[in-house]
């Protein structure tokens, strides 16, 4: 009952948080200076009624409260309205950028995870020292090499001078350079925890209880590094938006950071607002999922 | 049964790096039999458990000479596969803290059939096994769906002796099984394992840095600074002890068995009195009522004259002594102080007479900053003061009165023992002047032969300045000695009080029985030993 309720709250407080950021993503659109008539009129030259009629046409020159509302209730229906720059409806274009963004998100997050998980939990339970200092390499070349730069190099060695894979449209390459910067940032906390874990005392006990080592490793060590790395995989995952969107342009990729980045150059607002719902909503709902996954994993933090 | 010892261990050292941390411990530990292993923190006993189990921790080494037998074979202590096969089958152990020794990310039943599972018992057997073991350690079939937790300490220490019973062991070693208990459980779970080791007929190596709860032991062995002092019968080192440490530390218990030297009786001021004090704790969600921890407390301190307040943990014995310091506001009933009232309105203290109330916390360390030297923490009360002239002398007389060298103001905090630490603690308090002086569990960190020095310390103390104490403590031994009065609390209320020369009578309430049950003087402890061991023979 206990747990229900907190689940039902934790859902409440995960909706209050995205419509807060929908609103102030709504309002922003709004003030900046300039509209999509502005970015037409200076490529087409239209007289000042002109204007006047496509602003009201659009919608444009309603009251921002109005406006706010209107646009509300149609997202709420999946409906966000056309795009002013190409007339389709942005759900259409929504829905054709999203497999390729998620495909992108959700395998660079999972061979982060695994190389780092890996790496750590193989490097903590072995002692081995070259596994511990793969981790830091890793950690360290995340730090200093940004994802935009290794694509760059990885482009010209493996595209250009091997020939091996295609620069423009491919997946493979992006997932792998941008997990190898998540495993850097989840492995070495990840590395540092499990260690401090094999000396705790719980541990000690299950070594005096015989069992071997891939026993410990699994039953008693990850659960104890676990709220570390659900804890890491959160912020990984949150960086992941500035993360894919440079790879898309990089690599040409048509996924939500290039229609993003494309929609603003034009003031293209219905295509922004969307897409930046779209994202806010996943961030909030990955929050609280990392949030409700700690608490079932936890029995001390369940109430 | 056979000649031959169970585990015998002949010239164990264990080196950190260059340090030597156990130097060549001899022993022979017999099947069925108990060795307590006896010492003060830092004497290498733990090192010593860890190391006949091959669990010592990275760092520490075990030198290639030494030789441990474990039923005539040869034991190779630093390989891990080889030592694995005999951990939780012919040796369990059981260790000191319990809270963080079971995997909090599992249920009891969980990490139980996980020992069961370790040793071949077939799943659909493991239920009935588990079952059988908790009855074994006093635990209800319940228990077993809850997690670490869930359960007391007590219960924690039952379910590790409970894990430590699932491979039938020939050997439990129990390394300082009690240390993270209270008084009244000590008792128990020395009590317990001191019939499970009769009824299935383990050896038991005992640690323990209490010489009182040796007193069961076949034979007790005493170390100090990783090297054996003395070995000998539980009952020949009580009562007859060789070596000046052991006499040491058997004095240490017996001083709470001479009477205090107390100051001229008679009617002196009462400095404080509260009168059905009691303390809310706000709630921890919103518009659920607030947690009452105290209820209905009255008591009175005079100047010269020490207050004990006895309790297990969590009877509210520190938030009673926080209230009567003003440092948490009475929710109902009356506090006075230094001619102030303390209401449920009005809580605060003039600055003025908030000097005259002084506290003493159970971890020195803790109470401590360990950036600043002791002189600078010395000065601090004297700066707030305002008397700035003189600071350097003020500070080395202080130091003086607590029996520690002026030298000692140039140190930071780690670079002092435990006691020494206390003593600072102490001398703090008393360059305030204080009228009343809190000492909340003052002792319960320290060993046993600096426990004695610190109690005497505060006896004299009081005698010469004449300042009233509130002395908190669990262990009935050390609160009757340093008392004139005692209040006895449970579950936030008090639920007796006495004279300390009182505390023994048979009219008690019940829990001062208990407390005083699970009390085990040094001077008897030897007797009773001896008689136990004649019954059972």
């Amino acid at each position: 009952m206990a747990q229900l309720s907190r689940i039902l709250l934790a859902l409440l407080r995960m909706a209050a948080q995205a419509a807060g950021i929908v609103v102030i993503v709504f309002l922003l659109c709004r003030i900046a200076p300039g509209d999509a008539v502005d970015r037409l009129a200076l490529e087409g030259g239209l007289t000042s009624a002109e204007e006047t009629a496509l602003r009201h046409e659009m919608g444009l020159d309603q009251p921002i409260l109005v406006d706010l509302l209107t646009w509300s209730a149609h997202a709420l229906a999946g409906d966000f309205g056309q795009s002013l720059r190409y007339g389709r409806p942005v759900a259409d274009m929504l829905a054709t950028a999203l497999p390729t963004t998620l495909t992108l998100a959700a395998g660079s997050f999972v061979v982060g995870l695994l190389l780092a998980m890996g790496l750590a939990v193989s490097a903590a339970v072995t002692g081995n020292r070259v596994l511990a200092l793969t981790v830091n390499l890793v950690n360290v070349w995340s730090i200093a090499l940004p994802t935009f730069c290794v694509g760059v190099v990885a482009i010209l060695v493996f595209s250009v001078w091997l020939g091996w894979l295609p620069v423009i449209g491919a997946l493979a390459m992006p997932i792998v350079i941008i997990g190898i910067d998540n495993a850097g940032q989840i492995g070495k906390p990840l590395l540092e925890e499990l260690r401090e874990a094999t000396t705790s005392a719980h541990v000690r006990t299950a070594r005096a209880k015989g069992l071997g080592r891939p026993r410990i490793a699994v039953f008693h060590l990850l659960p104890t590094a676990l709220p570390v790395a659900l804890a890491l995989s959160g912020l990984v995952l949150a960086g992941l938006v500035a993360g894919t969107l440079t790879m898309e342009i990089l690599f040409g990729l048509p996924g939500l950071g290039s229609l993003m980045l494309n929609a603003i150059h034009g003031r293209d607002y219905p295509v922004v607002q969307a897409a930046i719902t779209v994202v806010a909503v996943a961030l909030v709902v990955i929050n609280a999922v990392i949030d409700i996954i700690h608490h079932a994993v936890d029995p001390r933090l369940a109430r | 049964m056979t000649d031959s010892p169970l585990l015998s261990v002949r010239d164990l050292t264990v080196y950190a790096d260059e340090t030597m941390i156990v130097e060549a411990v001899t022993f022979d530990l017999r099947a069925g039999e108990t060795l307590a292993v006896v010492g003060e923190s830092g004497s290498g006993k733990s090192t010593l458990a860890l190391a006949v189990t091959g669990l010592l921790p990275p760092g520490l080494h075990c030198e290639a000479g030494a030789e441990v037998r474990f039923d005539g074979v040869r034991l190779p202590l630093e390989e891990d596969r080889a030592m694995r096969a005999l951990r939780g089958t012919r040796i369990g152990m059981v260790f000191q803290d319990p809270m963080n020794s079971l995997n909090p990310f599992m249920r009891v039943a969980s990490q139980l059939a996980e020992a069961l599972g370790r040793v071949g018992v077939p799943a659909r057997e493991r239920q009935r096994r588990i079952a059988a073991l908790l009855r074994e350690v006093e635990l209800g079939p319940e228990l077993a769906h809850r997690y670490p937790h869930q359960l007391s300490g007590g219960q924690q220490q039952r379910v590790m002796i409970a894990m430590a019973l699932a491979g039938s062991p020939d050997l439990l070693v129990a390394d300082e099984p009690t240390s993270a208990l209270d008084t009244t459980t000590t008792g128990e779970i020395v009590g317990l394992l001191s019939r499970l080791r009769r009824e299935r007929g383990m050896a038991l190596l005992f640690i323990s840095h209490d010489l009182g709860l040796a007193a069961d032991a076949d034979a007790i062995m005493v170390m100090r600074r990783g090297r054996v002092v003395e070995t000998g019968a539980a009952a020949s080192v009580l009562s007859a002890p060789r070596e000046d440490y052991t006499r040491e530390l058997v004095a240490a218990r017996r001083l709470l068995a001479e009477a205090r030297p107390t100051a001229a009786s008679g009617e002196a001021p009462v400095l404080a009195s509260v009168d059905g004090l009691a303390v809310d704790y706000p709630a921890r969600r919103l518009f659920a009522p607030p947690t009452r921890v105290l209820h209905d407390v009255s008591a009175t301190l005079r100047a010269g004259r020490t207050l004990g307040v006895l309790g297990r943990s969590g009877s509210g014995k520190s938030t009673f002594a926080q209230a009567l310091a003003a440092m948490q506001p009475p929710s109902a009933g009356t506090v006075r102080l230094l001619g102030a009232a303390l209401t449920p309105l009005d809580a605060t203290l003039p600055r003025r007479e908030r000097r005259a109330v002084q506290f003493v916390f159970q971890n020195p360390q803790g109470a401590l900053n360990p950036r600043l030297t002791v002189a600078r923490a010395l000065a601090e009360p004297l700066r707030l003061a305002g008397r700035l002239d003189g600071l350097d002398e003020a500070v080395a007389r202080a130091l003086r009165e607590v029996g520690l060298s002026p030298a000692m103001a140039a140190r930071f905090p780690h670079q002092l023992s435990g006691g020494q630490r206390q003593r600072v603690c102490i001398a703090r308090a008393l360059l305030c002047d204080p009228k009343i002086l809190i000492c909340d569990e003052v002792v319960s960190a320290l060993d046993m032969t600096v426990q004695a020095e610190i109690l005497a310390l505060l006896a004299r103390l009081q005698r010469e300045r004449g300042f009233a104490m509130v002395f908190i403590g669990h262990d009935i031994e050390v609160v009757r000695w340093i008392a004139d009065e005692i209040v006895v609390m449970h579950q936030g209320e008090v639920v007796d009080r006495c004279t300390a020369a009182t505390l023994g009578a048979p009219d008690r309430h019940e829990e001062t029985r208990r407390l005083l049950a699970h009390a085990r003087p040094l001077v008897h402890a030897a007797d009773i030993a001896t008689e136990e061991r004649r019954a059972t023979a």
